[in-house]
């Protein structure tokens, strides 16, 4: 395995780069879900909460 | 010799990412301009009408944006739409076009490692495209003068009631002709590679190049059944009316998948040529192929979702276009996983640590790498505004308005356009044996693009909430005035408009760099290789590779999604429809009323003034 103490190592992805596990990546995405999550619970405001209907003209 | 990008994973003996050595004999050495000069010269010419578009697009855009955010207004709100057309048309589908065919031309034969089958065929189609986009791009610039009755200011999209002439949609369908002349080029490049090689899996990018090219044809077959059937001879006045509600909904049938195939070229380039500027391998070739077969498949059974509000469509269909497209998210999750896990590979592999602190490792001093990376991450959040736009009932609040807008300049506007500017910076030296001008220009030009577009895009998502309208050239009203969120409607026209001057500024840095390198001495040793995948096509299921059956399944889909929409469409409005009058009908009604009123006021004046309101009038 490509890890020391649980760290992956330059030498051991290198000898063996089938043992990658992408911790990062998955710290990153669930990053992105969790700005999803408080986007989608902004707009449900927006849209139901928010606003009266509007009517141009 | 041939393709490996499927052979087995390896690890170079000097303990960098391993080459697949279709750069040439000795891999490294030669650039794709050494190799393959005939397909280096067209490759090139694709780019450079590509970025002849870019140039008049994006002045075109500079001119909308002050206007319509009322900075700046040296011409008419009427030319407003011809500036709108234009903008569209040139930058959506001359710029991205013309360069995707040059994106995939590179793939498939860089990855074939064979030439095309005729070079005389590939300027034949690269003719087309070029006649065509030149004819369809002078009827729109006609619009500017009165000197000629020619002007076809329908916008990009282009559906009935408004109406071209005749040159708009002939120099369309002759553009569409080209491009698919160039997939059927691709296409008898990997049979002819495919007879030399008969038990080998297909290169990932000549497979995904493959995919994209079915994809394309099933989407523009509705555009070419609209134009040639509909629009152009509703133009040409050989029929009097057409149905609009089909017409727009042949139109949105391809209007989906054409954001896609603007969109393959650059996840073909996020999956194979950004892991290796990274200095990592595409973490896997099988999900790679998983994700270009749900494109194919999802990519045109969803156009529905663009005309939530369309009458005419009941909303059964619609949901089903909803649910289809909320499927085809999962490609693109796919993506950033994969993407985003093959870079990670490349810092680590650079020594990078922690769970966020590789992110520092990476080579974001090169204008390639941060270029697309930038692009990537606009894209996530192109992502969330996507689903807004995909629900249903969450899209009638943004329905039409310029949130729409923002979006689609994430996605095509940045995702795509921000990709094929890096991606020139990696692949120009390639085609050309030149070394870019300045890098570093580059690199102050994404990340200005970058910097320009957040601010322009944010603030046109935060107006369409409050209900600022698209394609409108004076978007305030008397008597009205938008609420305020994220600032109020004048404080998000300047962030709108100091946006889009700084997209400007970086379009003109990006063509000046082009224009400059052009000027270079070609030169040796500009050769760069791409790193085989960590878990190879040998991991992929060979069912992956059997495009028929994906392209049958696609077609099978696209069947059930518009079979009925369609007979429903025809049976309530028929073929040529109830409606469907030339734009402007208003002026058309003003000439019955003029002609008819005299007669009105003679035959009902004498009720009138005998007190007969009840005779018929309100």
């Amino acid at each position: 395995m490509g890890t020391t103490d649980g760290e992956q190592t330059a030498a051991g992805l290198l000898e063996d780069p089938k043992s990658f596990d992408p911790k990062g990546t998955l710290a990153l995405i669930l990053v992105y879900f969790c700005i999803l999550v408080t986007m989608w619970v902004y707009i449900y405001f927006v849209e139901f909460l928010g606003n009266d209907l509007i009517v141009v003209g | 010799m041939t393709a490996t990008a499927d052979a087995p994973a390896a690890t170079a003996d000097d303990g960098t990412a391993p080459d697949d050595g279709t750069g040439g004999s000795e891999p490294g050495t030669e650039t794709f301009y050494d190799r393959f000069p005939e397909a280096a010269r067209i490759v090139r010419a694709t780019f450079l009408g590509a970025f002849l578009a870019f140039a008049v697009g994006t002045t075109f855009g500079i001119i909308q944006t002050l206007h319509r955010t009322g900075i700046a207004r040296p011409f008419s709100s009427v030319d407003y739409y011809t500036f709108l057309t234009a903008h569209g048309v040139f930058l959506v589908l001359s710029f991205t076009i013309f360069f995707l065919v040059g994106v995939f031309t590179w793939a498939l034969v860089r990855s074939l490692d064979r030439p095309l089958v005729n070079t005389r065929f590939s300027w034949a189609w690269y003719g087309l495209m070029a006649t065509g986009m030149t004819l369809t791009g002078l009827t729109i610039l006609a619009g500017f003068t009165s000197a000629v009755d020619v002007s076809a200011d329908v916008l990009f999209t282009f559906y009935a009631p408004l109406q071209a002439h005749p040159l708009f949609y002939g120099g369309l369908a002759v553009f569409l002709v080209g491009t698919w002349l160039a997939g059927l080029d691709w296409w008898r490049t990997f049979l002819a590679w495919r007879r030399e090689h008969p038990d080998e899996r297909i290169p990932l990018q000549a497979f995904m190049v493959l995919t994209t090219t079915i994809m394309w044809y099933v989407a523009t077959s509705a555009l070419a059944i609209s134009v040639l059937f509909f629009l152009l001879p509703w133009s040409l006045g050989l029929i009097e009316t057409v149905n609009p509600t089909l017409t727009r909904t042949l139109f949105w049938f391809f209007g989906h998948p054409v954001v896609y195939f603007w969109l393959m070229p650059a996840y073909l380039l996020w999956y194979t040529v950004l892991p290796s500027i990274a200095g990592g391998r595409l973490f896997s070739d099988p999900l790679a192929r998983v994700v270009f077969v749900l494109f194919l498949l999802l990519s045109t059974p969803v156009g529905i979702h663009h005309q939530y509000l369309d009458p005419g469509i009941a909303e059964g269909f619609k949901f089903v276009a909803m649910t289809n497209t909320m499927f085809l998210l999962l490609p693109s999750l796919l993506t950033a996983f994969t993407v985003v896990a093959s870079v990670e590979y490349g810092a680590r592999v650079r020594g990078g640590t922690g769970l966020f602190g590789w992110l520092r490792t990476l080579p974001w001093r090169d204008p390639a790498f941060t270029g697309m990376m930038l692009a990537g991450l606009m894209f996530a959040a192109g992502g969330f505004s996507g689903m807004v736009n995909a629900g249903m009932n969450i899209n009638y609040l943004i329905h039409n308005t310029i949130w729409v807008t923002g979006h689609f300049h994430l996605t095509v506007g940045t995702a795509v356009a921000l990709t094929f500017m890096a991606a020139t910076y990696w692949l120009w030296p390639q085609i050309t044996n030149k070394p870019i001008y300045s890098r570093q220009i580059g690199l102050a030009q994404v990340v200005l693009w970058f910097a320009g577009m957040a601010l322009m895009s944010n603030a046109m998502h935060a107006q369409g909430l409050l209900g600022v309208p698209r394609r409108t050239a004076e978007p305030t009203y008397s008597g009205f005035e938008y609420g305020s969120a994220f600032g109020g409607y004048g404080e998000l026209n300047l962030q709108v408009a100091i946006g889009g001057t700084i997209l400007f500024a970086s379009a003109v840095l990006f063509l000046s760099n082009v224009v400059l390198t052009m000027g270079n001495s070609r030169t040796d040793g500009l050769a760069e290789t791409l790193a085989e995948p960590i878990s190879g096509s040998e991991d992929a299921p060979l069912v992956l590779d059997n495009i028929r059956l994906w392209g049958g399944i696609a077609v099978l889909l696209v069947l059930l999604a518009y079979a009925l929409p369609i007979v429903a469409i025809v049976q309530r409005g028929g073929l040529f429809g109830p409606g469907g009058e030339a734009y402007p009908m208003v002026l058309d009604a003003l000439a019955i009323l003029a002609e008819q009123a005299p007669d009105v006021l003679v035959e009902r004046m004498p009720d009138v003034l005998g007190g007969g309101w009840a005779g018929g009038w309100p």
